[in-house]
């Protein structure tokens, strides 16, 4: 390979069932090296929180870092660098093989509370990021079935029960105040819930409607949300298709973040 | 065995892009470099790394730069030795031309192995005498063109060796064309040894991947899907890739309501990764040369469930053992096949280790064996003065190529006369 190429590690992901991942790079110089996570700051703020891991040595020279699953890494995307010798700065890593396998069936479990989600992927420009989620509690959707008039939503509640009173809000985006309820069918273990959204009357309101699920009347709400398998952007794999009611058309979605919406947009 | 080492120089027509041809090219030439001195020539780049990675033994030579190049006077006029009936005429120009045959004429290799039918032309005409020409085969001759396949029956007399990817395909070449010194030999795509361990059999999980281009018919693939998912809604179906049919794919999708079971991923390169997290692997292909995913999945231990199409899959999965074999087109047989495989746990299981096993035969070790041997009995035959070994076609079959190029010859007089009439239209 070109000398540019070999001056750009490759680094390996393993993630386990509970979140834990390991890193792998092939050999390299004898100087002291580590990988630095950072949490990507929004456009224009300064870079706050970082977490630096050691390199150990692992099989054929190569060298290992753990991220263990008890160590809750904050919601949001991280940027995987190499720390080279003190003071000669840090380059940015791009990804080999990410073994996610471990992730694929993980709505499967039921999760604990906090619900600390990691899926390593690569970014549009070919490095490697680790999308994280870091939620009080959480409402796995298993399903969205729809019709011309109506998308019917099985979830499942991760790090909480639904009790007496539960119920689905869905809040205008934009305007906190707009709360929209939709009755909701629990079964029998307080974890599974279904819920259908009549297109008519969110129709009369366009905008973008966030989902959430109340477990009892003085909880807070719990977003509804798709986290729990290996797939970091969800948005362009997970689509559903668009119903027209009256001169609105509606579709449920994944934003960015995974979460589900329902979008209303006034035909024409 | 101990080979002298010999210098080879591949021809490649984009080493920068994606594709089986560029995969297995840089397999065979990274395994190869462990003992030769191995380069490869790229006659185009348009961004400054490859998609793949190459090993480190393995020296990269572009030689038309796009990024800089395209608007290029030379560029900008017709080839006139690259093949006009070749699938990536467009691409090629007189620039095109110039270089290659500039970088053959001044080539210090032992051997230049052309890895697409218009290098492989070039090769045949621009080689010094004392240099082994290997033309090779990724497509098939059956599905060249009548023009091509008239342009190549005269120009492959020109190489000392063609291999075609599959059996069937040097049976057609030895058939159809008359190539007296030429020697045709099948040598199949390699795929490295998986580095993660291989699927275990569990994942609710079909995958397939490959450009979302017709022939690849994802749309039947999907119907088939439909079954399995009326069955079994807690399985879905993976599709790894980007093409054209991607929004029409979607709307099937969605008309036959599967979207919370069959996914349009995007591309994932390498697939290795994506291979593990499923259990069966499937392609629905009514033509595939050779069948480069077939093998990548069985080398992550998955089984195959793949239409019986031309030529690669029925030589490369045995039915039954090692995965399934499907009449081409045939949704319903294509469905069953994976219900069976998706029913019975222990049954895709072992069919899965079959597929491991079995799929060790193109190792980059034994495809390095072949190709090793082929070319030093090339290099042999030259320095022995004498011509490479001669597999002389049968009296019948040498009739026989001489029909298949009256026909050839046939449609290409036609195809220019139609040509001429359109012309004579504007």
């Amino acid at each position: 390979m070109t000398a540019g190429q070999g001056a750009e590690p490759r680094v390996d992901s393993v993630v386990d069932a509970d979140g834990g991942t390991t890193f792998e790079l092939p050999p390299g110089p004898d100087e002291e090296q580590r990988l630095l996570l950072r949490l990507r700051p929004k456009k224009g703020q300064p870079e706050k929180v970082r977490h630096v891991l050691d390199l150990l040595p692992a099989d054929e020279g190569r060298r290992r870092a753990v991220l263990s699953p008890d160590l809750f890494l904050a919601e949001g995307r991280w940027d995987v660098y190499l720390l080279r010798a003190p003071d000669s700065g840090r380059q940015r890593l791009r990804p080999g093989l990410r073994d996610l396998r471990a992730l694929v069936e993980g709505h499967l479990r039921d999760r604990p509370s906090p619900l600390a989600v990691r899926i390593p992927y690569v970014t549009k420009d070919g490095y490697l990021t680790i999308r994280t989620w870091l939620r009080a509690a959480h409402a796995e959707v298993e399903a969205v079935d729809v019709t011309d008039r109506a998308a019917t939503v099985t979830a499942r509640l991760h790090g909480a029960g639904l009790l007496p009173g539960a119920a689905v809000r869905l809040r205008l985006r934009g305007h906190r105040e707009t709360v929209h309820t939709v009755s909701l069918r629990a079964g029998d273990d307080g974890r599974a819930f279904s819920f259908a959204l009549d297109y008519e009357e969110l129709a009369t309101r366009a905008g973008v409607w966030d989902a959430f699920v109340q477990p009892s009347p003085d909880a807070p709400p719990i977003r509804i949300a798709r986290l729990l398998d290996d797939v970091a952007n969800r948005k362009e794999v997970f689509v559903y298709p668009p119903a027209t009611v009256g001169d609105a058309v509606l579709r449920p979605y994944y934003t960015v973040d995974n979460d589900l919406s329902v979008e209303v947009a006034q035909d024409g | 065995m101990v080979w002298a080492t010999m210098k080879i120089s591949f021809l490649l027509h984009n080493a920068y892009g994606i594709g089986g041809t560029i995969t297995t090219t840089f397999n065979l030439a990274h395994a190869l470099a462990e003992r030769h001195e191995v380069e490869i020539v790229s006659v185009l780049r348009h961004r400054e790394h490859p998609n793949l990675t190459l090993g480190p033994r393995v020296s990269l030579r572009p030689l038309v730069d796009l990024r800089e190049e395209r608007e290029h006077p030379l560029h900008l006029r017709p080839a006139r030795v690259f093949p006009s009936a070749e699938y990536r005429y467009r691409q090629y120009s007189e620039l095109t031309d110039r270089r290659i045959a500039e970088c053959l004429a001044a080539t210090d290799a032992d051997v230049v192995i052309g890895t697409r039918p218009g290098l492989n032309v070039h090769l045949a005409l621009q080689t010094p005498r004392h240099v082994v020409r290997i033309g090779q085969e990724h497509l098939t001759l059956d599905n060249h063109p009548p023009r091509l396949r008239h342009t190549l029956r005269r120009a492959y007399r020109g190489l000392h060796v063609l291999t075609t990817v599959t059996e069937a395909d040097a049976t057609a070449y030895r058939r159809k064309m008359r190539l007296p010194g030429v020697r045709v030999k099948a040598l199949p795509n390699s795929v490295p040894d998986p580095v993660l361990p291989a699927a275990d059999g569990t994942a609710k999980v079909v995958v397939a991947a490959g450009r979302l281009v017709p022939v690849k018919r994802y749309d039947l693939l999907i119907e088939a899907f439909a079954l399995v998912a009326a069955e079994h809604p807690d399985w879905q179906l993976r599709i790894y890739g980007k093409g054209e049919q991607h929004d029409r794919l979607r709307q099937l999708v969605t008309d036959l309501g599967l979207w919370n079971n069959v996914f349009l991923m995007g591309a994932a390169t390498p697939m290795e990764a994506e291979w593990v997290k499923g259990s069966i692997a499937v392609t629905a292909s009514n033509f595939e040369p050779f069948g480069m995913t077939i093998v990548e999945a069985m080398r992550c231990g998955l089984p195959v469930v793949s239409t019986d199409c031309p030529h690669g899959p029925g030589e490369i999965i045995e039915d039954g053992v090692d995965g399934r074999l499907v009449p081409v087109g045939d949704r319903d047989a294509l469905g069953a096949a994976l219900l069976e495989l998706v029913r019975d746990d222990e049954g895709r299981r072992r069919t899965g280790r079959a597929a491991l096993e079995n799929a060790r035969r193109f190792a980059p070790g034994p495809v390095l064996e072949q190709a090793e041997r082929l070319i030093e009995e090339a290099l042999a035959a030259r320095s022995g003065g004498y011509s490479v070994v001669r597999e002389r076609p049968p009296v019948l079959g040498s009739l026989a190529s001489r029909g298949f190029a009256v026909r050839d010859a046939a449609f290409t007089a036609a195809g220019t006369a139609r040509r001429a009439l359109r012309r004579g239209q504007r």
